[in-house]
């Protein structure tokens, strides 16, 4: 059966203290560096924005077309046939 | 009917320990609680049958366990003794995150550092009670929440006590729910509770592929201990991301991942034999377990408060909480805890940005104390 010693004595033999504050200030520089890379990704990717191909596009073939909007715009013969109707209706409404 | 007799002398039942009994009722708990109260159900299953399988006797002329050699167990074991399951584990965890609420807003990043202050404290207080400092590093990184980090440091410095901390660590994370909301009660003010966060801006898709190579870049060449694990996340992300390997990425995310999950909880409970498992340094790590989740929790909430100290629109505290690298639980209890005091309140979104940092985080540390612990 193994037996341990709680003693102060061991942190300090295995440099315990100066480990662990280089472990947490590496661990932080990392990830601020990746956190600081990060915000400036949108600025470099619009200065590049000349150079790079479009986005969604590969293998040579232009980006995909941006998706339709699912409800199109009424054309203008819908426009005089809805006031038509409204206009029926009004009349009809008030006789 | 000597056969009879001799046969019997072989049956589990007949060379069966009480600390064989008791891990197997503790495997069955384990099944149960995946079953009844569904407290991760992918890991606490596997791992809760294969402490059953693990803990029936076996002959001595046979080679049937883990650590028999030759044995199939063994083979499948090597996975876990050699730390190859962790990286794939982390290639469809890559593969699976989206990285865009931590691009959209950087900052919450450093919350995913300062909750690695369990790992190096841990660290401190096993070398108090005596453990090597090998053994020290490997325990101190169940502070990081994470499985497959805790098992491939493990591996690397301290593969005795490989079954012990990765119980503990997959014990813990199962049971955030229960270890955190307190600590984050306890540390915060209702109104600091109530804080709401603006909607994380959209993400060009542009971002989300390059930011897997810069990140791996600056990590590795700052950790390269890290290389293995941050190399497949990123590289599971980027095939995620870069929308011409589909089916590599859902491979990645799906089939893969499944199979390493299944292989990697079954061969960590099946290594839980009592001889080896019921020990008094287990007890211990589960001890410095717990103490590790509780400060890396509050490490995250106590910073998420500083930095609120310089910061025009304030974040809320007790995303801090999801620092700690348990993907996604620490981010759904900080969802729970907030609406609890704010119904309207949807804090998920931004607490994934510190959850997947963390991952990054507790990856980056593994790679700290193995790289210092092998020189």
């Amino acid at each position: 059966m193994r037996t341990f010693s709680f003693d102060i004595q061991n942190i300090i033999d295995a440099q315990g203290l100066n480990l662990s504050i280089t472990g947490m200030a590496i661990v932080f520089t990392a990830l601020m560096l990746i956190s600081i890379a990060i915000t400036l990704l949108p600025k470099v990717l619009q200065l590049l924005a000349g150079i790079l191909p479009a986005a969604g596009g590969h293998h040579g073939q232009p980006a995909a077309a941006p998706a339709k909007p699912a409800v199109s715009a009424p054309a203008t013969d819908d426009h005089a046939i809805v006031a038509a109707i409204g206009y029926v209706l009004h009349t009809r409404l008030h006789k | 009917m000597q056969i009879l007799l001799d046969f019997l002398g072989t049956t589990g039942i007949a060379t069966m320990t009480w600390g064989n009994a008791i891990m197997i009722v503790v495997g069955i708990v384990f099944v149960s609680l995946a079953i009844v109260k569904d407290y991760e159900p992918l890991l606490l299953l596997p791992i809760g049958f294969g402490v059953v399988v693990g803990n029936i006797p076996s002959i001595a002329s046979m080679a049937l366990g883990v650590y028999d050699e030759g044995s199939v167990l063994s083979y499948l074991y090597f996975g876990v003794s050699q730390g190859i399951f962790p990286p794939l584990i982390f290639l469809g965890i890559g593969a699976m995150t989206d990285f865009s609420t931590m691009l959209s807003n950087p900052k919450l990043i450093l919350l995913g550092a300062a909750a690695q202050v369990g790992i190096f404290l841990t660290f401190i207080g096993a070398l108090y009670l005596g453990f090597t400092p090998h053994e020290s590093g490997a325990i101190g990184i169940i502070g990081g929440a994470d499985g497959p980090t805790a098992i491939f440091l493990s591996a690397k410095l301290a593969p005795h006590l490989l079954g012990a901390i990765a119980i503990a660590a997959y014990s813990y994370m199962a049971l955030v729910p229960l270890i955190q909301p307190p600590i984050m009660k306890l540390l915060t003010t209702r109104n600091e509770r109530r804080i709401r966060m603006p909607a994380p801006r959209q993400v060009s898709q542009r971002e989300k592929i390059f930011f897997p190579i810069i990140a791996f870049l600056i990590a590795a060449l700052i950790a390269p201990g890290s290389i293995a694990l941050l190399g497949m996340l990123f590289f599971g992300n980027l095939l995620k991301e870069s929308g011409v390997t589909d089916r590599l990425a859902n491979t990645a995310a799906n089939g893969l991942i499944d199979i390493v999950t299944i292989l990697l909880g079954f061969c960590v409970g099946a290594s839980t034999q009592a001889q080896t498992f019921l020990t008094s340094q287990s007890l211990l790590i589960f001890g410095l377990g717990a103490l590790s989740f509780a400060i890396a929790t509050a490490g995250g909430v106590l910073f998420a408060k500083f930095m609120n100290l310089f910061l025009k629109q304030k974040i809320n505290p007790l995303i801090g909480a999801a620092g700690v690298s348990a993907v996604p639980d620490s981010a759904r209890v900080v969802q729970m805890v907030g609406q609890k005091e704010d119904p309207q309140n949807y804090l998920l979104m931004h607490a994934m940005a510190p959850n997947v940092a963390g991952v990054i985080g507790s990856a980056i540390a593994a790679g700290v104390l193995w790289s210092v612990m092998v020189k």
